[in-house]
């Protein structure tokens, strides 16, 4: 089998035309010494014509198409009556039954023919329809299995966001407790000396921005996990950003924030809890990082279709890696500079899952004067469903 | 030396419980814990207390549903709501049903007495003064003439339309206390009139614009966001 094979792979590898050609006359030669041979030995003309249709027939198995077949067939007619049929070595049509023996035999071969082109084809047929439904259940599995890893990451993800959910939930407890407890003690007699007060000021202000730590992360799980879409409605945005300066003017009351409001009146959808904790963690960032305590600015105003709210400082501006960060929506690093920027990543990070939640623009750059700017935009209408 | 204040806190984390109740104590209030609906609504009756303060998220029952037992009593006890930060439509049904004020949790320690204090003195004042409606209010340098219908700031006198002027009225007359949207809606353009939303926030837009007031530095009107307005008082 393995010689056969081998046979098969080299007759292919052959060039189609000339193969076929000498194949069939090859196997016409052959026919007729045989055919000579079987008429010097015995005497008998009608076994000439058997061999022919034999050598027809292994012609049209072996070679491409039709023609070869047809053409040999024909020779083949003509050289029976040529060769081996009397009156030898003469074409003659006038001997009785000669015609029809000539016609039927040519006919044979031709049937044959046909009948072996069909064979081969079907069976091309059969090799081609089963690769296809190889490589479609190849496709199928793999599919499959790709499905399947989509679906366990989703999985894993969903996990992780209600673990993280609920452990954050869990600590905004104990944390207010802390903060609380820290408060009553540093407001209480006896305590008053120096160095517990100092201690007592530091648990308060570490519980405090775990609290607001713990808030966007909440914020950010309340987003990612996406059963619970955005809570819109429409919402004045300088209500919005009133009370995000308001609740930052508590936490830091020694920072004077300036705003400019917008004329416009600025009436659009949105969750106007996230994007309070939006401008919250940007004027907190403005406060911590910039190293600017007096020109904090917050702006408002109407761009085209958009409402903009831009934060802007005088402080050390944005190194060239965080702008490019935000620039490409990348994930933030977690902590960009050492101990000081701490939070600062997630709060910029929560900023922009925020703001891509709600179809708005987040920016971040330097102005040509030094300092920051960071600026959302908000689509002023609802985005009508494509499709 | 006056008797002290009562006050009643239903709060099922002990932790937070602790500090209020210390916090309470050290400021010359008298301070009941309950850490469940049940024990808070029998305490409220064997005790009486001056006002209530309740987490609306308690392990045995609805917050709202303790509130619900709580009021329509005859004598009216301010009940002050401490709920999560995200749970507006449960703090804004809360106040529709009665309660006086809110806190959101994590709150500080003096935001907390700012609001007791607040809640107490309103609550006193409506009992002193039982259904007198005033013609003349005064928040600050803002003095709201309603039986004139005008309104001044300073010296300076400012124009309002029918429906800002009716707005900035009831802020007033309720000062210090939060108002909800439909709170406002409803007694400002009746019960059946059907305004949406927009048509109140544009025109709080408008006051403002005329007050001159910015809302990140509030100095007659705070806004409480998702839930309503809340004209400052005096302090």
């Amino acid at each position: 089998m393995d010689w056969y094979r081998r046979c098969v792979r080299l007759w292919e590898r052959l060039p189609p035309v000339p193969r076929d050609l000498c194949a069939a006359a090859l196997l016409l030669w052959a026919a007729y010494c045989i055919s000579g041979s079987l008429l010097e030995h015995t005497g008998a003309e009608n076994n000439s014509a058997l061999v022919f249709v034999l050598a027809v027939m292994v012609i049209s198995i072996i070679t491409t198409g039709y023609a070869y077949g047809v053409v040999a067939s024909l020779v083949g007619g003509f050289c029976i009556n040529y060769f081996f049929m009397y009156p030898y070595a003469a074409f003659s049509l006038s001997h009785a039954g000669y015609p029809v023996a000539m016609f039927s035999m040519v006919a044979i071969s031709i049937i044959v023919c046909a009948l072996t082109s069909r064979v081969k084809l079907m069976a091309v047929e059969a090799v081609t329809r089963e690769q296809n439904a190889k490589a479609l259940y190849q496709m199928n599995q793999r599919l499959y299995e790709e499905k399947a890893a989509i679906q366990l990451k989703a999985a894993q993800e969903n996990i992780r966001s209600n673990i993280l959910r609920a452990v954050s939930h869990d600590l905004r407890t104990p944390l207010t407790a802390i903060s609380g407890a820290a408060t009553v003690l540093l407001e209480s007699e006896e305590m008053r000396s120096e160095k517990s007060a100092s201690l007592l000021t530091d648990i308060k202000e570490d519980a405090d921005s775990l609290i607001t730590m713990v808030e966007n992360i909440l914020s950010v799980t309340r987003i990612q996990d996406g059963q619970t879409p955005l809570k819109k409605r429409e919402e004045m945005l300088e209500e919005v950003a009133g009370a995000a300066v308001v609740a930052i003017r508590r936490r830091f009351p020694g920072v004077p924030v300036a705003t400019e409001l917008s004329e416009d009146i600025l009436y659009l959808p949105m969750d106007p809890i996230l994007i309070k904790q939006v401008i919250v963690n940007l004027l907190e960032n403005s406060i911590r990082h910039s190293g600017d305590f007096e020109h904090i600015c917050l702006r408002l105003f109407r761009q085209e279709n958009w409402a903009v709210v831009e934060v802007r400082d005088q402080g050390c501006g944005l190194s060239a890696d965080l702008r490019q960060a935000i620039q490409n929506g990348e994930q933030l690093p977690q902590n960009l500079s050492g101990d000081s920027s701490r939070g600062m990543g997630i709060g910029l990070s929560v900023c922009q899952s925020i703001i891509k939640a709600h179809s708005g623009f987040f920016a971040a750059g330097n102005a040509p004067e030094g300092g920051a700017v960071f600026r959302f935009g908000l689509p002023m209408e609802e985005e009508t469903a494509h499709g | 030396m006056a008797e002290k204040r009562v006050i009643l806190l239903i709060e099922d984390e002990r932790t937070i419980s602790n500090f209020i109740c210390r916090a309470l104590n050290a400021n010359d209030y008298k301070a009941i814990a309950a850490g469940t609906g049940k024990e808070g609504v029998s305490l409220f009756f064997s005790h009486q207390p001056d006002l209530v303060l309740l987490d609306l998220g308690l392990p045995d029952m609805d917050g709202l549903e303790v509130l619900e037992q709580l009021s329509g009593l005859p004598r009216e006890t301010p009940v002050l709501i401490i709920s999560a930060r995200d749970r507006e439509t449960e703090k804004v049904k809360a106040l529709d049903m009665g309660a006086e004020d809110y806190i959101v949790k994590p709150f500080g320690v003096s935001e907390l007495l700012a609001r007791i204090r607040g809640t107490l003195r309103r609550a006193d004042r409506v009992r002193l003064n039982q259904g007198s409606a005033k013609s003349r209010y005064q928040v600050k340098d803002l003095t709201v003439d309603a039986a004139r219908h005008q309104v001044f700031v300073g010296e300076e006198e400012v124009h309002f339309t029918q429906n800002e002027f009716k707005i900035l009225e009831l802020l007033c007359a309720h000062s210090g206390k939060v108002l909800t949207y439909d709170f406002i809606l409803e007694h400002v353009w009746g019960p059946y009139g059907g305004s949406s939303n927009q048509i109140l926030r544009v025109n709080m837009a408008n006051i403002r614009r005329k007050l001159k007031e910015n809302p990140s530095e509030p100095r007659y009107i705070l806004t409480e966001l998702g839930i309503g307005y809340r004209m400052l008082e005096d302090s």
